[in-house]
């Protein structure tokens, strides 16, 4: 067993392919007996080690109940995750975590919840639906909105044109421009993101939202979700940040006096609303 | 009684230390500069001014590996470092303004995570205080609660006294035994007369009045000001005896390598960068204003301290002249 909170665990890569452009799905298994009943929470993440690169911090994209198995959605942004690009099936890579704060779960059981994704923001909010799926008596209502910028850079589109024939669930589909005519996959519409919610009837009471997205997303998307009367302590995002240590020690991540890699990611909105420049 | 040592018998102590095994760490002058320094005799120690840089590094060094990794046949070895195995250590002669330090720290070390690589250190340490008699212009701890006689953070405290030598108080268990072990090198006095330590000059600071003002202006024309000639060098944090943000990095390559914590500043432009772009703290004030912000107010809120000693050194070094402490005089002035 390894204490995988500051040493990493290995794991290998099982399976890769590409989401878009710059993103592709990785599929992690962690070593046999190093990993022993690694679970996490929907919104928690790890640092990977890529081997003579570096680590990166990387939202869980995949449901917590597979144990070993970890699923990754990861955009060549920098340094660390070209080099991992450039990794195969059979190559070596090495987890610490899961790290911070999820979304709630157990007090989102029973309500209807609606979950906004804005690009990269739906790798977490992936892992949060399929828990979902997989307690689907345990919920009310299931909406997932997602945004893409354009036709091409709408991820997971296979799993979404499934997704889209279940009925006891409610999936739509934005992108911000009409650049070409999507080939197959899911149908969506043009528009940003907030326009969704334009319209939707939602039991406010009973409803909670989770919201991840670049930091320019939130800010309208919140604007919409009060004006609907949405309360504040019903609103979770995951905030982005460049978390380094994981356990609330070298303040990258710091945002007001709370560190997102352990206060975090996942806020309610009512708890970080005051603090400025939070998003 | 109240126990007193002479300068020769401070310097015997230290000789005895190193010869029982223990790493004694203390103000050694090199060239023109004093540093912090492992001593490999007792009369290389130097308390003539206050180090250049703090004493932080004793138990957080500015460069460290937490571990390292060989790529052999059966694939990846990580291979752990046991902070079980740090030194016996004696800090000799740590001013206030870097003994203070250390209990500060002790609260972000362990309010979740234990940091073991900070707190085996801190145990294994033995600090011993001394009372300070050099303050200068930039110093400051007076205006933020310390005094040149304060012995928070040390185990035994030393204070010059006029006959040369000094007064010596044990104040925790490390303390007493760091006495008791070397009992004939101390003496017993009725009448010891402390030198007089001259007390920083300048305006006392009122803290709560300062964070109360911090609370109220994240947005304020003040930032701008101040940081518009930061060069964003990062020495200020790199002398402080408080900062404590480090970066993570590996080196090495495929085959073998190790991971290495390094300290970092938040006064850098990379600091809060993202590969994606989006930078929270994207301009020199913001990064100024969260430098600020962290030690006066975030700190507070999260631990009820504040991460500043007063020693001055970030206002002896700064090398566009910003100092801290007519910041904090400004602040307080609403």
């Amino acid at each position: 067993m390894t204490d995988m909170t500051t040493i990493p665990a290995m794991a290998t890569i099982t399976e890769v392919h590409p989401l878009s452009g710059d993103t592709s799905f990785f599929r992690l298994g962690l070593k046999e007996g190093e990993a022993q009943g690694f679970t996490f929470t929907p919104g928690q993440f790890v640092q990977l080690s890529v081997p003579a690169a570096g680590e990166f911090p990387i939202s869980l994209a995949g449901s917590p109940g597979h144990g070993r198995e970890l699923e990754l959605c990861v955009r060549k942004a920098g340094h660390v995750t070209a080099v991992l690009h450039n990794l195969r099936p059979g190559d070596p890579v090495a987890v610490r975590g899961p790290f911070g704060t999820g979304f709630p779960v157990e007090r989102m059981r029973g309500n209807d919840v609606i979950l906004l994704a804005g690009g990269l923001g739906i790798a977490p909010l992936r892992s949060l639906f399929h828990y979902f799926l997989e307690h689907r008596e345990e919920y009310g209502a299931i909406t997932l909105m997602y945004g893409a910028r354009e036709p091409s850079a709408i991820l997971f589109r296979d799993e979404l044109a499934e997704l889209a024939c279940r009925r006891d669930i409610r999936l739509m589909l934005t992108v911000d421009f009409l650049t070409e005519e999507p080939a197959g996959g899911p149908v969506c519409r043009v528009g940003l993101l907030p326009g969704l919610l334009m319209g939707i009837k939602l039991r406010l009471d009973q409803t909670y939202a989770a919201v991840c997205g670049p930091p320019a997303l939130y800010r309208c998307l919140i604007t919409e979700l009060l004006g609907l009367d949405f309360p504040e302590n019903r609103i979770f995002l995951s905030l982005e940040r460049r978390m380094k240590c994981g356990i609330g020690l070298c303040c990258h991540c710091a945002v007001g006096d709370f560190f997102c890699c352990t206060d975090g990611p996942v806020f309610s909105y009512d708890r970080i609303k005051e603090i400025p420049g939070v998003i | 009684m109240p126990k007193t040592i002479t300068e020769q018998n401070l310097r015997l102590l230290i000789d005895s230390l190193i010869k029982e095994g223990t790493r004694v760490i203390g103000p050694r002058r090199t060239g023109t500069i004093t540093l912090y320094e492992p001593l490999a005799r007792g009369e290389e120690l130097d308390l003539n001014e206050l180090p250049r840089r703090s004493a932080k590094e004793v138990f957080f060094p500015v460069c460290e590996n937490i571990l390292s990794f060989q790529r052999g046949e059966e694939g990846v070895k990580v291979t752990d470092i046991d902070p079980c195995a740090f030194p016996e250590t004696v800090l000799i002669g740590a001013r206030p303004c870097d003994a203070a330090a250390a209990p500060v720290l002790d609260s972000v070390f362990s309010w979740d995570y234990k940091d073991e690589f900070f707190l085996q250190r801190r145990r294994k340490t033995t600090v011993i205080g001394l009372a300070c008699t050099t303050a200068d212009d930039a110093c400051f701890c007076s205006a933020v609660g310390l005094s040149p006689a304060d012995s928070k953070g040390a185990d035994l405290f030393l204070t010059p006294v006029r006959e040369g030598g000094y007064l010596c108080e044990a104040l925790t268990d490390k303390g007493k035994t760091l006495i008791t072990s070397h009992a004939r090198l101390f003496a017993e006095t009725s009448a010891a007369a402390p030198l007089s330590l001259n007390e920083p000059a300048g305006v006392k600071l009122d803290l709560h009045k300062i964070k109360g003002w911090l609370d109220e202006n994240f947005e304020s024309p003040i930032w701008k000001e101040i940081a518009d000639r930061c060069a964003g060098c990062g020495s200020c944090a790199f002398l402080c005896p408080a900062c404590h943000c480090f970066d993570i990095v590996d080196e090495g390559t495929e085959a073998e390598g190790h991971r290495r914590k390094f300290w970092d500043a938040c006064g850098f432009g990379k600091f809060t960068d993202h590969a994606s772009g989006h930078n929270p703290r994207d301009a020199q004030p913001k990064r100024y204003r969260n430098r600020i912000m962290h030690k006066f107010k975030y700190y507070d809120d999260k631990f009820g301290q504040t991460l500043c000693t007063g020693c001055g050194r970030c206002i002896r070094w700064c090398p566009v002249g910003i100092d801290i402490k007519a910041v904090l005089e400004e602040i307080q002035k609403g």
